[in-house]
Protein backbone atom coordinates (compact mmCIF):
# COMPACT_ATOMS: atom_id res chain seq x y z
CA UNK A 1 0.00 0.00 0.00
CA UNK A 2 1.26 3.45 -0.87
CA UNK A 3 1.57 6.34 1.51
CA UNK A 4 0.93 9.87 0.25
CA UNK A 5 4.65 10.61 0.53
CA UNK A 6 5.58 7.63 -1.69
CA UNK A 7 2.75 8.36 -4.10
CA UNK A 8 4.01 11.91 -4.63
CA UNK A 9 7.57 10.67 -5.14
CA UNK A 10 6.49 8.03 -7.66
CA UNK A 11 4.46 10.62 -9.57
CA UNK A 12 7.41 12.99 -9.46
CA UNK A 13 4.98 15.59 -8.14
CA UNK A 14 5.65 19.09 -6.95
CA UNK A 15 4.18 18.93 -3.45
CA UNK A 16 2.69 22.32 -2.66
CA UNK A 17 1.15 21.35 0.69
CA UNK A 18 2.22 18.13 2.44
CA UNK A 19 -0.98 17.00 4.21
CA UNK A 20 -0.84 13.67 6.02
CA UNK A 21 2.30 12.25 4.40
CA UNK A 22 1.95 8.84 6.09
CA UNK A 23 -1.71 8.34 5.15
CA UNK A 24 -2.22 5.30 2.91
CA UNK A 25 -4.04 5.67 -0.40
CA UNK A 26 -5.76 2.77 -2.14
CA UNK A 27 -8.30 4.49 -4.39
CA UNK A 28 -8.50 7.47 -6.71
CA UNK A 29 -11.16 9.42 -8.57
CA UNK A 30 -10.86 11.80 -11.48
CA UNK A 31 -13.07 14.72 -12.45
CA UNK A 32 -13.30 18.46 -12.90
CA UNK A 33 -16.98 18.85 -12.07
CA UNK A 34 -17.19 19.60 -8.37
CA UNK A 35 -20.70 18.22 -7.86
CA UNK A 36 -19.72 15.03 -9.64
CA UNK A 37 -16.84 14.51 -7.23
CA UNK A 38 -19.04 15.59 -4.33
CA UNK A 39 -21.65 13.01 -5.28
CA UNK A 40 -19.51 10.06 -6.30
CA UNK A 41 -16.04 9.94 -4.74
CA UNK A 42 -15.48 7.67 -1.75
CA UNK A 43 -13.83 9.15 1.31
CA UNK A 44 -10.09 8.70 1.60
CA UNK A 45 -9.54 8.63 -2.18
CA UNK A 46 -6.97 10.62 -4.10
CA UNK A 47 -8.57 13.17 -6.47
CA UNK A 48 -7.05 13.95 -9.86
CA UNK A 49 -8.26 17.19 -11.43
CA UNK A 50 -7.22 20.26 -13.39
CA UNK A 51 -9.38 22.57 -11.28
CA UNK A 52 -7.03 24.72 -9.23
CA UNK A 53 -9.03 27.14 -7.13
CA UNK A 54 -10.15 27.49 -3.54
CA UNK A 55 -13.38 25.51 -3.89
CA UNK A 56 -11.43 22.36 -4.69
CA UNK A 57 -10.28 22.44 -1.06
CA UNK A 58 -13.88 22.92 0.13
CA UNK A 59 -14.94 19.74 -1.68
CA UNK A 60 -11.87 17.85 -0.41
CA UNK A 61 -12.60 18.86 3.19
CA UNK A 62 -16.28 17.88 3.02
CA UNK A 63 -15.58 14.55 1.30
CA UNK A 64 -12.47 13.85 3.39
CA UNK A 65 -10.18 13.59 0.40
CA UNK A 66 -6.60 13.55 1.74
CA UNK A 67 -4.76 14.32 -1.50
CA UNK A 68 -5.55 16.47 -4.53
CA UNK A 69 -3.39 15.81 -7.59
CA UNK A 70 -3.39 18.71 -10.03
CA UNK A 71 -2.60 17.29 -13.46
CA UNK A 72 -1.39 18.80 -16.74
CA UNK A 73 1.00 21.19 -15.02
CA UNK A 74 -1.70 23.10 -13.14
CA UNK A 75 -0.39 24.73 -9.99
CA UNK A 76 -2.36 25.64 -6.91
CA UNK A 77 -2.57 29.40 -6.28
CA UNK A 78 -1.35 30.63 -2.90
CA UNK A 79 -4.83 30.81 -1.31
CA UNK A 80 -5.51 27.18 -2.23
CA UNK A 81 -2.11 26.06 -0.90
CA UNK A 82 -2.81 27.94 2.32
CA UNK A 83 -6.25 26.34 2.75
CA UNK A 84 -4.82 22.87 2.11
CA UNK A 85 -2.14 23.50 4.74
CA UNK A 86 -4.79 24.62 7.24
CA UNK A 87 -6.97 21.58 6.53
CA UNK A 88 -4.02 19.16 6.41
CA UNK A 89 -4.73 18.12 2.82
CA UNK A 90 -1.89 17.24 0.45
CA UNK A 91 -1.91 19.19 -2.81
CA UNK A 92 0.55 18.07 -5.46
CA UNK A 93 1.08 19.19 -9.02
CA UNK A 94 2.20 16.91 -11.84
CA UNK A 95 3.18 17.87 -15.39
CA UNK A 96 1.63 14.77 -17.02
CA UNK A 97 -1.83 14.81 -18.56
CA UNK A 98 -4.83 13.55 -16.60
CA UNK A 99 -4.77 10.38 -18.69
CA UNK A 100 -1.12 9.64 -18.02
CA UNK A 101 -1.49 10.49 -14.35
CA UNK A 102 -4.37 8.02 -13.98
CA UNK A 103 -2.42 5.41 -15.95
CA UNK A 104 0.52 5.87 -13.60
CA UNK A 105 -1.75 5.59 -10.54
CA UNK A 106 -3.16 2.37 -11.92
CA UNK A 107 0.34 0.98 -12.46
CA UNK A 108 1.07 1.80 -8.83
CA UNK A 109 -1.85 -0.39 -7.77
CA UNK A 110 -4.33 2.39 -7.02
CA UNK A 111 -7.89 1.32 -7.79
CA UNK A 112 -10.69 3.37 -9.28
CA UNK B 1 -28.97 16.00 23.51
CA UNK B 2 -30.91 18.96 24.89
CA UNK B 3 -32.26 21.91 22.92
CA UNK B 4 -31.81 21.84 19.14
CA UNK B 5 -28.64 23.42 17.76
CA UNK B 6 -29.50 26.17 15.26
CA UNK B 7 -26.96 27.48 12.80
CA UNK B 8 -27.68 30.22 10.30
CA UNK B 9 -25.46 31.65 7.61
CA UNK B 10 -25.80 34.52 5.18
CA UNK B 11 -24.38 33.26 1.86
CA UNK B 12 -23.18 35.97 -0.51
CA UNK B 13 -24.08 35.76 -4.19
CA UNK B 14 -21.26 35.13 -6.67
CA UNK B 15 -18.69 34.67 -3.91
CA UNK B 16 -17.25 31.40 -5.17
CA UNK B 17 -14.25 31.54 -2.89
CA UNK B 18 -16.12 31.47 0.42
CA UNK B 19 -18.57 28.80 -0.77
CA UNK B 20 -18.29 25.68 1.36
CA UNK B 21 -17.36 27.46 4.58
CA UNK B 22 -20.84 27.21 6.12
CA UNK B 23 -21.10 23.54 5.13
CA UNK B 24 -17.76 22.87 6.76
CA UNK B 25 -18.93 24.46 10.02
CA UNK B 26 -22.15 22.45 9.98
CA UNK B 27 -20.29 19.20 9.28
CA UNK B 28 -17.80 19.91 12.07
CA UNK B 29 -20.68 20.53 14.48
CA UNK B 30 -22.34 17.22 13.52
CA UNK B 31 -19.05 15.40 14.07
CA UNK B 32 -18.58 17.12 17.41
CA UNK B 33 -22.03 15.88 18.43
CA UNK B 34 -20.87 12.34 17.66
CA UNK B 35 -23.06 11.78 14.59
CA UNK B 36 -22.00 8.84 12.42
CA UNK B 37 -19.51 9.75 9.68
CA UNK B 38 -21.65 8.59 6.73
CA UNK B 39 -24.55 10.72 7.96
CA UNK B 40 -22.26 13.74 8.37
CA UNK B 41 -21.13 13.32 4.76
CA UNK B 42 -24.72 13.13 3.49
CA UNK B 43 -25.62 16.29 5.36
CA UNK B 44 -22.44 17.96 4.08
CA UNK B 45 -23.34 17.16 0.47
CA UNK B 46 -26.81 18.68 0.97
CA UNK B 47 -25.51 21.86 2.61
CA UNK B 48 -22.66 22.28 0.11
CA UNK B 49 -24.88 21.95 -2.95
CA UNK B 50 -27.46 24.27 -1.37
CA UNK B 51 -24.73 26.78 -0.62
CA UNK B 52 -23.40 26.61 -4.17
CA UNK B 53 -26.91 27.10 -5.57
CA UNK B 54 -27.30 30.24 -3.47
CA UNK B 55 -23.94 31.54 -4.76
CA UNK B 56 -24.42 30.67 -8.42
CA UNK B 57 -28.14 31.08 -9.07
CA UNK B 58 -29.83 33.09 -6.34
CA UNK B 59 -27.58 36.09 -5.77
CA UNK B 60 -27.14 34.84 -2.22
CA UNK B 61 -29.53 33.87 0.54
CA UNK B 62 -29.78 32.18 3.93
CA UNK B 63 -28.63 28.69 4.80
CA UNK B 64 -30.06 27.33 8.02
CA UNK B 65 -29.42 24.06 9.83
CA UNK B 66 -31.36 22.85 12.85
CA UNK B 67 -29.83 19.82 14.55
CA UNK B 68 -32.12 17.98 16.95
CA UNK B 69 -31.88 14.60 18.64
CA UNK B 70 -32.69 12.45 15.62
CA UNK B 71 -32.20 14.65 12.56
CA UNK B 72 -30.75 17.67 10.83
CA UNK B 73 -33.13 19.96 8.97
CA UNK B 74 -31.51 22.12 6.33
CA UNK B 75 -33.25 25.12 4.78
CA UNK B 76 -31.92 27.27 1.96
CA UNK B 77 -33.96 30.37 1.29
CA UNK B 78 -33.38 33.07 -1.28
CA UNK B 79 -34.99 36.02 -2.98
CA UNK B 80 -33.46 35.14 -6.32
CA UNK B 81 -35.07 34.83 -9.73
CA UNK B 82 -36.87 31.56 -8.91
CA UNK B 83 -36.84 28.31 -10.88
CA UNK B 84 -39.10 28.29 -13.96
CA UNK B 85 -39.31 24.50 -14.22
CA UNK B 86 -38.44 22.53 -11.07
CA UNK B 87 -38.79 19.17 -12.80
CA UNK B 88 -36.17 20.22 -15.34
CA UNK B 89 -33.93 21.60 -12.59
CA UNK B 90 -34.13 18.23 -10.82
CA UNK B 91 -32.90 16.43 -13.95
CA UNK B 92 -29.30 15.29 -13.78
CA UNK B 93 -27.17 17.20 -16.28
CA UNK B 94 -29.53 20.15 -16.68
CA UNK B 95 -27.94 23.47 -15.69
CA UNK B 96 -28.41 27.19 -16.18
CA UNK B 97 -25.07 28.11 -14.58
CA UNK B 98 -22.97 30.85 -16.20
CA UNK B 99 -19.91 30.06 -18.30
CA UNK B 100 -17.70 31.43 -15.54
CA UNK B 101 -19.26 29.05 -13.02
CA UNK B 102 -18.94 26.11 -15.40
CA UNK B 103 -15.29 26.81 -16.12
CA UNK B 104 -14.69 26.50 -12.39
CA UNK B 105 -16.34 23.09 -12.36
CA UNK B 106 -19.70 24.22 -11.00
CA UNK B 107 -22.90 23.81 -12.98
CA UNK B 108 -22.64 20.07 -13.59
CA UNK B 109 -26.40 19.86 -13.32
CA UNK B 110 -26.01 17.59 -10.30
CA UNK B 111 -26.69 19.97 -7.41
CA UNK B 112 -30.38 19.36 -6.76
CA UNK B 113 -30.17 15.65 -7.71
CA UNK B 114 -27.27 15.26 -5.25
CA UNK B 115 -29.34 16.98 -2.56
CA UNK B 116 -32.38 14.80 -3.17
CA UNK B 117 -30.35 11.60 -3.23
CA UNK B 118 -28.78 12.38 0.13
CA UNK B 119 -31.99 13.57 1.85
CA UNK B 120 -34.54 11.44 3.70
CA UNK B 121 -37.12 14.14 3.05
CA UNK B 122 -36.83 16.86 0.44
CA UNK B 123 -39.06 19.65 -0.76
CA UNK B 124 -38.57 22.70 -2.91
CA UNK B 125 -40.87 25.57 -3.68
CA UNK B 126 -40.10 28.35 -6.09
CA UNK B 127 -41.92 31.40 -7.40
CA UNK B 128 -40.58 33.32 -10.35
CA UNK B 129 -39.38 36.76 -9.33
CA UNK B 130 -39.92 36.00 -5.63
CA UNK B 131 -37.44 33.29 -4.71
CA UNK B 132 -36.91 29.69 -3.72
CA UNK B 133 -37.17 27.74 -0.47
CA UNK B 134 -35.55 24.33 -0.27
CA UNK B 135 -35.89 22.01 2.71
CA UNK B 136 -33.99 18.81 3.31
CA UNK B 137 -34.02 16.46 6.29
CA UNK B 138 -31.41 13.84 7.08
CA UNK B 139 -32.23 11.41 9.90
CA UNK B 140 -29.42 10.12 12.08
CA UNK B 141 -30.70 6.58 12.51
CA UNK B 142 -30.95 5.76 8.79
CA UNK B 143 -28.24 4.98 6.26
Amino acid sequence: MLKIKELCERLNADVQAPGEQDREITHAAVGDLLSFIMGTVSEGSAWVTIQAHLNVAAVAVLKEIPIIILAAGRKAPEDLVERCRTENICIASVSESIFDTCKRLSELGIKG
Amino acid sequence: MGAPVCMEYRIEGNDFMEAGAASNNIKKTLKMLGIESAICTRAAIVTYEAEINLVIHANGGMLKAVISEDKIEITAEDKGPGIPDIKKAMTEGFTTASNQAREMGFGAGMGLPNIKRNSDAFEIESTLGVGTVMKSTVFFNKK
